[in-house]
């Protein structure tokens, strides 16, 4: 009865310049079946929430590689708690350490790829992530 | 309403979207999405909440600029004080199912104003590149307190115009070097456009196709009371000529609302919504009482194979009905 798509909200936010990896990933996103905003290049956490608000999100995805992975996900993080969309999945990928992960992952934030991870890998976590979560709300 | 009212659509949720809660706005939008069993109970409830905002179609091929038009005209229309709400519709792929929405990159500018709201769709199993929800995130939108409804949708020849049935006025955005589009919408163009915007005027080759479309709507010009459609151009990027194609939008509404074009344009609306609900109705009902389903499946399968005419099966058909009507009356 639900024609429902997984919806993903994709940004590369920070100042570092180019798009190809996360539109790589973008149109992976897309060939497994989901509907995927593209945000483009330069967003501040303000507009990725604002944009995950609007679109009604299922998830966003970051790509950082800046090496300010931290701020970045923290804010978003905060951002989406303080909105009111904390149910969210926030996942995403960069170069990014070990105790970095551990850090982001007690905030509350999901799976984090390295920049060698099979981009299946990514669309079955999110298929996965969306499962479990209707399996838990029985909603749309 | 005889439907039970849905788990889904609690009541907090509908006082959020009253007291103005953008996660209940984009959440309603997304149920009409999702929820086609749930349309009546939100729409209904959605209706009386709806104060008649301006619904505006920008419509063009790929790439031609439409939603660096569409952020250009919301920042002239905030300006002179509209709230707006922008639907952008993108294609489903046919193969995976997915969509890449990629509209909001040109719509930066209004990030954190609180009188826009932008919503991509994609185009899911709906024609002409209009997603089904779209007219319902429309009234979502317009119960929501927003004055206009951009709704940017790809279109290239008559078949994609499915637009023109949603929206109040149309734009139709062209670019320079789009004259064979031109070519191929000819008899159509003057139905498929209220007004006509020739995008990228920095570019070299505008003449070009303002004459082509000039030379089209002279064709009409012997007709009694004719008036070309307004032509205008513009660099959407720069913003050049955008307060232009604002005014000239403000000034096509004025007028149709004068003429009583917008009411109409709402009651073949509402006379459509009746008809669809009705058929759908009849044909379930149809299916129910007879059982047909099975049998339309094996005879459709028996004429492919034979090659034979289904007209004396559908003659067949509308007697049995006419014979149910009958034994209605009897009873
Ligand atoms: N030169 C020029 N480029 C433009 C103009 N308007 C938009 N563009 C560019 O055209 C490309 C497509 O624009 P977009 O708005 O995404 O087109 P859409 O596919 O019709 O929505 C982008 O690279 C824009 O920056 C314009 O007036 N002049
Ligand atoms: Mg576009």
């Amino acid at each position: 009865m639900s024609g429902k798509k997984i919806k993903v909200v994709l940004a590369k936010p920070g100042l570092d310049g180019h798009d190809r990896g996360v539109k790589v990933i973008a149109r992976s996103l897309v060939e497994h079946g989901m509907e995927v905003v593209y945000l483009g290049l330069q967003q501040t956490p303000e507009a990725i929430v604002n944009a995950a608000i609007e679109e009604d999100a299922d998830v966003i995805g970051l790509s950082v590689l800046s090496g300010s992975h931290m701020t970045q996900f923290k804010r978003v993080r905060e951002l989406m708690l303080e909105h009111g969309i904390g149910d969210r999945l926030l996942t995403g990928g960069g170069i990014i350490p070990d105790k970095d992960r551990d850090r982001l992952v007690e905030l509350g934030i999901g799976r984090l790829f390295g920049p060698g991870a099979d981009i299946d890998e990514i669309a079955n976590y999110i298929k996965e992530w969306a499962e479990s979560r209707s399996a838990g709300t029985a909603e749309t | 309403m005889n439907t039970q009212p849905s788990r889904v659509l609690s009541p907090e949720l509908w006082e959020q979207f009253r007291q103005g809660s953008r996660i209940a706005c984009a959440r309603l939008v997304s149920l009409l999405e999702n929820r086609p069993d749930l349309h009546p109970e939100i729409r209904h409830r959605l209706f009386p909440l709806q104060r008649g905002a301006v619904r505006i179609g920008i419509t063009g091929p790929p790439g031609v600029g439409k939603s660096t038009v569409t952020s250009a005209l919301t920042r002239q229309a905030r300006v002179a004080g509209h709230t707006l709400a922008v639907i952008a519709v993108d294609p489903t792929s046919p193969f995976s199912g997915g969509a890449f929405l990629g509209d909001r990159i040109r719509m930066q500018d209004h990030i954190g104003d609180p009188g826009v709201f932008i919503r991509s769709l994609a185009s899911r199993d709906g024609h002409g590149g209009l997603s089904p929800a779209t007219p319902y995130a429309a009234e979502v939108f317009d119960a929501f307190g927003m004055d206009w409804i951009l709704i940017e949708t790809v279109g290239v020849g008559q078949a994609e115009l499915d637009v023109l049935n949603c929206v109040d006025i149309v734009i139709l955005v062209l670019q320079p070097g789009t004259g064979d589009i031109i070519q191929a919408l000819k008899a159509g163009i003057m139905e498929a456009g209220d007004i006509f915007l020739i995008n990228k005027a920095d570019q070299p080759g505008v003449d070009m196709v303002l004459d082509s479309l000039r030379f089209i709507f002279q064709m009409d010009a012997h007709r009694p009371g004719y008036v070309p459609p307004p032509l205008l151009t513009a660099a959407a990027h720069t913003g050049t000529g955008m307060s232009e194609v604002f005014e000239t939008v403000e000034q096509v509404i004025a007028k149709f609302r004068r003429e009583g074009r917008l009411r109409e344009k709402r009651r073949q609306r509402l006379e459509q919504d009746i008809r669809e609900y009705i058929q759908q109705e009849l044909w379930h009902r149809y299916l129910q009482l007879t059982d047909a389903q099975p049998e339309i499946t094996r005879v459709a399968r028996e004429l492919t194979d034979s090659g034979r005419s289904p007209f004396p099966y559908i003659e067949q058909l509308k007697s049995r009905i006419r014979m149910e009507r009958n034994h209605d009356q009897e009873s």
